[in-house]
């Protein structure tokens, strides 16, 4: 692609123009992070900068916003700046332009003549029409600033003159709910930001193709933006709430540990709420230890019923198997399982595995169901891990002449490791954190004293089934199994925590536990992937 | 051999499945004959194994959906139609407390406006976020996004629906005085957010699919980036794009545990059926993880009938995105 840019030639001419949209989008930007900040409640709405409310503020950036871009956009029409607008602002920006003004109609003829009638049906059809007409109809740098600036200079208008602010409400028949301004007024912001950050780089880049590119690519990256900062502030508030918690007690050399054979006892880490169990007489730092080791339980039963069904399903589908209606159908039905909702398999379970072998709830079946869930995502990747082995290692194994099976055993799935590998660890991370047919299956008693002793439970007998475990037969607790009871449980047993306290621990635990499993799945593929392509 | 060994498993499966303790006996049966092929003819009882952990992963689908076929099949007997499409009694719609009316139609309703407000808020943040990964970002940045979007789809969803209960549902709440702690939009939000990396993966890989000649051949006639996009890209890529977003509403409708800890589980019909503050909560997949642990007799079978819904309607997404990436994939390779 070309990186030419004409940018030098007449860069004397068209800074001030730059300059303006370059000032458009500074403050379309800020207003949209503080509407953020306005909807999270970081900042008060009654808070004042420079006399003015947070609200009326937002008000005057947009008219400022607004008026910026009307200047830009007409002043270009005049040949007073050095754009290269096409003859029209295409088909999107009519569509959301009249979008915008139908709205607007809508919502002043509901407020001029009543709400009681009708009207703002006609209302809204002839503003979406004008609208969208004089964004279409006139050249773009007037078609793509105009119009939508009036709609951001309304919205502004009615903000900075405080006929929307944070006392006012809005409570219409059809919600059983009253939207506040103090929450109306940043959420509205948000998207004329939006619409004013779109506009505003189309035009420093001086509208055309080139415009259009810089438009597109500042409003998606604006949005892509705040989704990631979602995503960040969730795991950040997880830290934050559940860290003191997770570290009640917890020091580093506190602890003691006394080595076994010598005798001498040595300064150990000391970490109560990971260490202790959760009810119990005579625990000072309740912890979640019983569901710590419920979930590597779980985890371990599950990928030892998956792993070796999920390849060998995936050996049999990429090396023995015609491609046809039978491995047409065997995907279809992998898909299937792998989309059913996790609910479902707790049904399943209950229906099936729980008459038949415990008669209620117990680990073997969590492990069982989870392991079912497991099932799709391990036969996938490795599939695809086989896939991915070149033929040539299959043709040089033959050309040895060995069998096709231990080509397959020396050759095709050693090479396939890897992936296969990073899939179970993804899968793994996944299947942690299931809930749902843990609910139906698996569940114990919500503030479990005891953890799961299934080592130390294997029997033999004389009648069949000859080996049983009664810890496998019974209910024990998982770590997002804990977090729901703790939720829904309501009343925390112990005083130093509050019910909630406990809560974020445990999830900043899980979290841990599942982001560790991330990390490390992530990792070995880039490691394998590397080692993949330069060796 | 093969016979034996196919004996074995009947054997085995048909005494579990009656619950005896002697089911024992045909799995030793079928280790030991295994173990004997292995030592004697290994190749061919790799090759049978392989098959029959095939057959296997089939079958678990098979008895899923028997399973909850059978076991919905009393309440189908008791309620016919209406247990679908029975809108009265308003108040007493569902019978866990002593009714005798059992109709899944509020939770379906439910399910209907949590899904399409989570469709909302995911598929167009999705597909913005799958432009900007394959088209627009550096390599650094991509390096850094990816894995950080995957991550977004590990974290367990009881976190998000505790993260929901305590911040979301107290916001709308205390701010827009809605009649309950919880609500159907609160929830939707909440389901979107969880939605959105399977849209942003599925049609990432859609759009980096789309062979790079294409848009060579785009950018050599002298069009901006932005301009390949919109017109190469996307449109090659539409059908694996719309194959994530389908996916995406399989997730959000088959969502369970940030709904069940989320709504109120008070079922009824909103009025009008956009009014997403009201007094209701209750989707087809909460209703089951909140009753399903101590119901019996009709209110189970009634849960299995919603578990039946849920698993067709997920499952025809599944299908018909399957479908759609297969008819990309085709068009891609030039066969049409």
């Amino acid at each position: 692609m070309s990186n030419v840019r004409d940018t030098a030639l007449h860069s004397g001419e068209s800074t001030t123009s730059e300059l303006a949209a370059t000032g458009v989008l500074g403050v379309s930007f800020a207003a949209f992070v503080a509407s953020w900040a306005l909807i999270f409640q970081w900042v008060d709405e009654t808070a004042t900068v420079a006399g003015l409310s947070v609200l009326r503020l937002l008000g005057v950036g947009l008219i400022a916003a607004a008026v910026g871009l009307v200047a830009i956009g007409v002043a270009s029409r005049m040949d007073a700046l050095d754009t290269t607008p096409s003859p029209t602002a295409g088909f999107a920006v009519g569509l959301v332009v009249g979008l915008l003004w139908s709205i607007v109609g809508a919502v002043l003829a509901t407020a001029l003549l009543g709400a009681g009638t009708l009207l703002w049906v006609p209302a809204a059809l002839a503003f979406g029409v004008a609208g969208s007409l004089s964004s279409l109809l006139p050249r773009e740098d007037i078609g793509s600033t105009v119009p939508v600036s009036l709609v951001i200079a309304v919205l502004g208008g009615a903000i900075a003159l405080g006929r929307l602010d944070a006392g006012w409400t809005w409570e219409p028949s059809w919600l059983s709910a009253t939207v506040p301004g103090s929450e109306l007024v940043p959420i509205l912001v948000v998207f004329g930001s939006l619409l004013a950050v779109w506009s505003g780089a189309k035009a420093r880049n001086g509208f055309g193709a080139q415009g259009r590119e810089a438009g597109a690519f500042a409003l998606i990256g604006t949005v892509v933006f705040g989704m990631l900062a979602v995503l960040a502030l969730l795991i950040g508030f997880i830290v934050v709430n559940g860290l003191e918690t997770m570290l009640t007690g917890a020091s580093l050399f506190g602890g003691q540990v006394t080595v076994p054979v010598i005798g001498v006892t040595l300064p150990w880490v000391n970490f109560p709420f990971l260490t202790n169990v959760t009810g119990g007489l005579f625990v000072e730092v309740p912890g979640v230890l019983p569901a710590t080791l419920g979930t590597l339980w779980l985890v371990f039963g599950a990928v030892l019923f998956a792993v070796p069904l999920g390849v060998g399903a995936a050996v049999f589908l990429t090396e023995y198997a015609e491609r046809g209606r039978f491995t047409q159908v065997v995907e279809v039905a992998t898909n299937g399982l792998w989309s059913t909702p996790s609910i479902v398999f707790g049904l399943f379970g209950l229906a099936f595995l729980v008459p038949r072998i415990s008669g209620g709830n117990s680990i073997i079946v969590g492990q069982l169901v989870l392991g079912f869930m497991l099932l799709p995502l391990v036969l996938i990747t490795s599939r695809e891990a086989i896939l991915a082995v070149p033929d040539e290692y299959r043709d040089a194994s033959a050309a040895l002449g060995v069998t096709k099976w231990q080509t397959i055993r020396s050759v095709v799935v050693p090479a396939a490791m890897p992936g296969t590998i990073t899939g179970v660890i993804l899968g793994v991370g996944r299947i942690a954190g299931e809930t749902a047919p843990l609910l139906l299956v698996f569940g114990g008693p919500p503030y479990p004293s005891q953890t799961p002793n299934v080592l130390g439970s294997f029997q033999l007998t004389a009648t069949p089934p000859f080996v049983t475990n009664e810890a496998l037969l019974s209910p024990a607790s998982a770590l997002p199994y804990q977090l729901y009871s703790t939720i829904t449980a309501g009343v925390f047993p112990k005083e130093i925590f509050t019910d909630s306290e406990f809560g974020w621990g445990t999830a900043l635990i899980l979290l841990l536990v599942v982001i560790g499993l991330y990390a490390i799945g992530v990792g070995s593929r880039l490691y394998f992937r590397r080692k993949l392509h330069h060796e | 051999m093969h016979g034996l060994v196919a004996g074995w498993i009947v054997l085995a499966f048909l005494l579990f499945f009656v619950g005896s303790q002697w089911t024992v006996l045909p799995v030793i049966g079928f280790l030991g004959t295994m173990a004997y092929g292995w030592v004697r003819y290994q190749a061919e009882a790799a090759k049978g194994l392989t098959f029959l952990t095939t057959i296997l992963t089939v079958a678990i689908l098979a008895l899923i959906i028997s399973f909850l076929l059978i076991r919905s099949v009393p309440i189908v007997q008791e309620m016919g139609v209406d247990l679908l499409t029975k809108t009265e009694p308003a108040g007493n719609i569902w019978g866990a407390n002593g009714g005798t009316v059992w109709s899944l139609t509020p939770m379906m309703v439910g399910t209907a406006i949590t899904t399409v407000i989570a469709t909302v808020v995911a598929a167009p943040l999705g597909i913005a976020g799958a432009v900007f990964i394959s088209e627009m970002a550096p390599t650094r940045v991509r390096e850094v996004v990816k894995p950080g979007i995957e991550l977004m789809a590990g974290i367990p969803s009881i976190t998000y629906g505790f993260i929901g209960l305590t911040i979301v549902n107290q916001y709308f709440y205390l701010e827009f005085t809605t009649p309950t702690i919880g609500n159907y939009l609160a929830a939707g939000i909440m389901i979107g957010i969880m939605a959105l990396p399977t849209i942003v993966t599925v049609a990432e890989d859609a759009l980096s699919t789309v062979p790079e000649s294409m848009k060579s051949g785009s950018l050599a006639m002298g069009s901006t980036e932005w301009q390949t996009t919109k017109s190469v890209t996307i449109p090659a890529a539409l059908s694996g794009v719309s194959a994530g977003i389908l996916l995406g509403i399989g997730r959000a409708m088959g969502e369970t545990m940030a709904a069940t800890v989320m709504l109120s589980h008070t079922k009824g019909f909103p009025t009008p059926v956009f009014d997403v503050f009201a007094g209701y909560g209750e989707t087809l997949t909460t209703v089951i993880a909140f009753e399903g642990g101590n119901a019996s007799g009709l209110h189970l079978s009634a849960l299995f009938a919603g578990g039946v819904v849920l698993f067709f309607m997920v499952m025809v997404l599944s299908v018909t995105s399957q479908f759609v990436e297969w008819r990309m994939e085709k068009k891609l390779r030039g066969e049409q």
